[in-house]
């Protein structure tokens, strides 16, 4: 029977395409946040419910972002493996190692030995599985507000014994992102946009982190309202004519030729006036230190729409 | 030996009365031919006594009302071959006459040795010994024939009902069937009803006809008394000639009026 | 006229049947022991049985395994086995069954909607639980799937009895057609509005035994052995079925009742199989045949080797998933359908070549 409390939280997916949010917004502007994680000596060490009695030397990350987070913060020697999809840092990619987060082989997992082993999600059983061959679990679940960011950032610093550079990281990101957001002042009427998960027109609306991200800045996200209690609802392509967004974020991995090719879109603003953006692989669907660069590119596209008008 | 009874036996389908108050009583070793165009009745009334349909009124067995929950007890004392048996190709004759103790084998168990004994009796009794380990699926219609009385044989059940025994037999396997019954039938002490269309066959093997026609029961008798042109005329719209051998058999010939003749 | 003949071996045949009966039973365990030995990581494959010889009571073998890798194999591959022998044992009695039930080759598991029904019933525990950090007290996916299998088939049932006419079986597939239809609709109807549990649901459905935990097992076995058990017991009155529905009544056999039984004990099974491990497909088609190419049409072998060899098969197919892809996991139903969709193919053609 699965009774552990890690699955319920499990709950909480993320897709490669989205980073999924939860239902509790916090649109307001980024504040500091103080570090959470309290530090008496070095080890052992608890967070939630995971003590560690000596640093983890052999960490295996089955998510991406905890993979990101990880380097950032130094740990990167101490990982061993990591997930398929883990394409950032470079280091990470040259472990070679190809574990699976949705279909995991635990045994494979077992076979590095592992003394820490990052999930974002728990696909049935795995929490028990690992726990049963006594392998200690760190459910790192995908990020629901900013805070819940710099929050697993200290974690992850804790439980790996860097936990000054985690907070040095953390607050760099809040920095980096204050800075960003304060140099744009949005006009009386915000302008509106469109983010797009691929090519059926699947979108996100300010509930989702995705969203949150772009409120930031106060922007109006078209997908508001559209369909009420679902936060990823597929727009038609109507919705999206009728409503003629002012900036247009592509996370689809299609490119803006493709899009203004589409029928009837020819006459959007967005495409007549070239505010079509594509966004970079992957930075939208993680939550790590690369989400400053997420904010910076719709700084961008913001700063140079409202300079052009 | 048993006699089997039918006391105003009515069936309907959906409303549509197939038999209507059909009474007979067929003694103790008889073989009773229901005869009758199509639509008569006759199978009705032969698959509302193996118990396959629904009826009212009474089926009883040496004045035993067979009880309609009881599968089993019906399955003991009534026999049933329908027109087109199923045959499972990848069965063995022997499995297939065992399936004639299913009434006797308790539900989840197995067949006992008296169960095998009877297999083997019946199989013996009808030329099958060297054919039991063979799949249905590989044997002519002869053979199958004599398979499948042997299951009804099996069943030692003291009334047989048999539902167009012949009707996709070419002559030679008619005869061949119709003998065979009638010789289980004396050995056995079987009363045997059958549905019939060859009113010829009919006449030469059962001891009695009944005629239906809609349901009702209009003739009865010897094949003299029902095998009359003008009977035969009126309930098939058949013209026919009856033609009464020196041994008795009575022999149907249907006429063809040709046109322009008189 | 002829001495009294003893039955032909071959067919109530003592020394046959326990001929097939043993074997099978030596290659279910033979598969089993495989499957505890083979793993992408772990002991050497030859320390595994000889810990189990040491195991054994009064037998003392020194096998070298370390404590780590043992664990490994009880509390990683050893429940996974177990949990495949049981649920390759039920689907395949459900599936030999039901092809006996409604006389037709062709026929699964979940034909009347189980699998339908426990999708559905799955996919909403992945879009309800998808946006909220909720605490269950129990699991609710395998409650929801097999809630959801019992249920289907249910409504088929009822639909079926309620517009079929002389007890016909055909009503009861067509009714489960019909539900399975309309529990997948709902059931895309659900994705398309939580399509961010896509994943999720469709990686449920292809089947997953690399989850496997004790929990697991003791979660299902008491519905698969009673389901195995009821379903046993039937296996000479399946024979007797194998004549139709009509002679099959006049042979005293309440036809009626029977399929009642069966399609209860079937569904029982199944669904207790696919809540615990997904809908893993092919299984309750191919092994009844495969039996009855070995062993004869009788139901009285399918049905108890259906569970012997349908348990080896599934373990057996259970191996390659670990070490394929390694190191990840190619989920069960992948492999199920890719000896499946062949299997198929040569079954026509063989058919063809009856006639």
């Amino acid at each position: 029977m699965r009774t552990s409390v890690m699955v319920g939280i499990a709950g909480l997916f993320l897709m490669p395409l989205a980073a999924c949010g939860g239902d509790s917004a916090d649109t307001s502007a980024v504040t500091v946040v103080e570090t959470t994680v309290e530090v008496v000596a070095n080890y052992p060490v608890t967070v939630g419910e995971l003590t560690l009695e000596t640093q983890p030397q052999r960490i295996v990350s089955l998510s991406p972002t905890a993979t990101e987070m990880l380097y950032a913060i130094g740990a990167g020697d101490q990982v061993v493996a990591v997930d398929e999809y883990s394409n950032y840092p470079a280091e990470a990619v040259a472990l070679g190692t190809k574990l699976s987060g949705f279909d995991p082989n635990v045994e494979a997992i077992a076979g590095f030995t592992p003394d820490l082993v990052v999930i974002t999600y728990d696909p049935g059983n795995l929490v028990d599985q690992l726990s049963a061959l006594s392998i200690p679990v760190f459910m790192a679940p995908a990020a629901t507000t900013f805070e819940s960011v710099y929050q697993q950032i200290e974690q992850l610093g804790a439980l790996t014994g860097h936990l000054d550079q985690a907070v040095q990281v953390s607050a760099q990101m809040q920095a980096d992102i204050e800075a960003a957001v304060s140099g744009i002042t949005m006009p009386a009427e915000p302008l509106s946009f469109y983010h797009e998960l691929d090519n059926t027109l699947y979108s996100v609306t300010s509930k989702t982190f995705i969203g949150q991200v772009y409120a930031l800045f106060g922007l109006r996200n078209i997908a508001d309202g559209v369909e009420e209690g679902n936060d990823y609802p597929q727009l038609s392509a109507e919705v999206i004519v009728a409503a003629d967004p002012d900036l247009m974020f592509l996370a689809s991995g299609e490119t803006a030729a493709m899009v203004a090719a589409r029928d009837g879109w020819g006459s959007l603003t967005a495409i007549t006036s070239e505010r079509i953006i594509e966004l970079p692989a992957d930075i939208p669907s993680r939550w790590g230190p690369r989400l400053v660069q997420f904010v910076e590119v719709i700084r961008d596209a913001v700063s140079q729409l409202l300079a052009s008008s | 030996m048993s006699i089997l009874g039918f006391c105003d036996l009515t069936v309907k389908y959906a409303d549509v009365p197939a038999v209507v108050q059909f009474n007979d009583v067929v003694r103790a070793g008889e073989w009773l031919c229901l005869i009758g165009p199509n639509g008569a009745g006759k199978s009705t009334v032969l698959r509302a006594a193996a118990g396959l349909v629904g009826y009212e009124g009474s089926v009883a067995i040496d004045q035993l009302e067979i009880p309609a929950t009881s599968a089993r007890w019906r399955a003991r004392h009534i026999a049933f071959v329908p027109q087109a048996p199923i045959i499972p190709p990848d069965m063995s004759v022997y499995d297939y006459v065992l399936l004639g103790r299913n009434p006797y084998i308790k539900q989840f168990a197995r067949e006992t040795a008296y169960d095998c004994a009877v297999v083997e009796r019946v199989t013996n009794q009808l030329d099958l010994t060297s054919f039991a380990r063979r799949m249905l699926g590989t044997l002519s219609g002869g053979e199958l024939q004599r398979v499948i009385i042997s299951r009804a044989l099996a069943q030692e059940a003291p009334v047989l009902l048999l539902d167009e025994p012949t009707s996709a037999l070419d002559i030679g396997h008619q005869q061949q069937a119709l003998e065979l019954v009638d010789r289980a039938r004396r050995e056995h002490g079987l009363t045997v009803v059958s549905a019939m269309h060859d009113l010829t066959l009919a006449g030469m093997y059962a001891d009695r006809l009944v005629l239906m026609h809609q349901g009702v029961r209009v003739a009865a008798g010897s094949a003299k008394e029902v095998l009359k042109p003008a009977t035969l005329a009126e309930f098939y719209g058949v013209s026919a000639r009856v033609h009464h051998e020196s041994d008795g058999t009575v022999v149907v010939i249907p006429q063809r009026v040709l046109p322009g003749s008189n | 006229m002829t001495a009294i003949v003893t039955p032909p071996a071959a067919v109530s045949g003592a020394d046959r049947q326990t001929w097939w009966f043993a074997m099978s039973g030596a290659v279910l365990v033979g598969v089993m022991i495989a499957g505890l030995m083979i793993g992408p990581a772990g002991p050497t494959w030859w320390r595994v049985p000889l810990e189990l010889l040491d195991r054994l009571p009064f037998v003392s073998v020194a096998s070298g395994i370390s404590d780590a890798d043992w664990n490994i194999v009880w509390q990683i591959r050893a429940p996974r086995v177990v949990l495949a022998a049981v649920v390759g044992s039920t689907l395949s009695i459900s599936g030999a069954s039901y092809q006996g039930v409604f006389r037709n080759p062709l026929v699964d598991p979940y034909l009347l909607g189980v699998a339908a029904g426990a999708g559905l019933g799955a996919t909403l525990v992945f879009a309800l639980t998808s946006s909220r950090a909720t605490v269950w007290f129990i699991d609710p996916l395998p409650v929801a799937a097999f809630v959801g299998a019992l249920a289907a088939v249910f409504v088929t049932y009822s639909v079926g009895s309620l517009f079929g006419r002389d007890r016909s079986p055909i009503a009861l597939v067509l009714a489960g057609v019909a539900v399975t239809a309309l529990a997948t609709a709902i059931q895309t109807f659900i994705l398309q509005r939580n399509n961010d549990v896509i994943r999720q649901v469709y990686s449920w459905i292809l089947g997953r035994l690399s989850s496997a935990t004790w929990g697991d097992v003791r979660l299902v076995l008491p519905y698969a052995a009673a389901s195995i058990v009821v379903m046993l017991l039937h296996r000479r009155l399946l024979d007797v079925m194998r004549v139709g529905d009509d002679e099959a009544l006049a042979l005293g056999v309440n036809v009626r009742r029977v399929r009642l039984t069966i399609v209860l004990a079937a569904t029982l099974g199944s669904a207790a199989v696919v809540a615990v491990s997904g809908l893993i497909g092919f299984v309750g088609i191919i092994v009844p045949h495969v039996v009855r190419l070995l062993a004869g049409a009788s139901y009285r072998r399918v049905l108890p080797l259906s569970v012997l060899l349908g348990g080896a098969f599934l373990v057996a197919a259970d191996i390659p998933g670990r070490v394929l892809s390694d190191p990840a996991e190619t989920p069960i139903g992948v492999v199920t359908a890719f000896i499946g969709a062949p299997f198929f193919l040569l079954l026509l053609r063989m058919r063809q070549n009856d006639r």
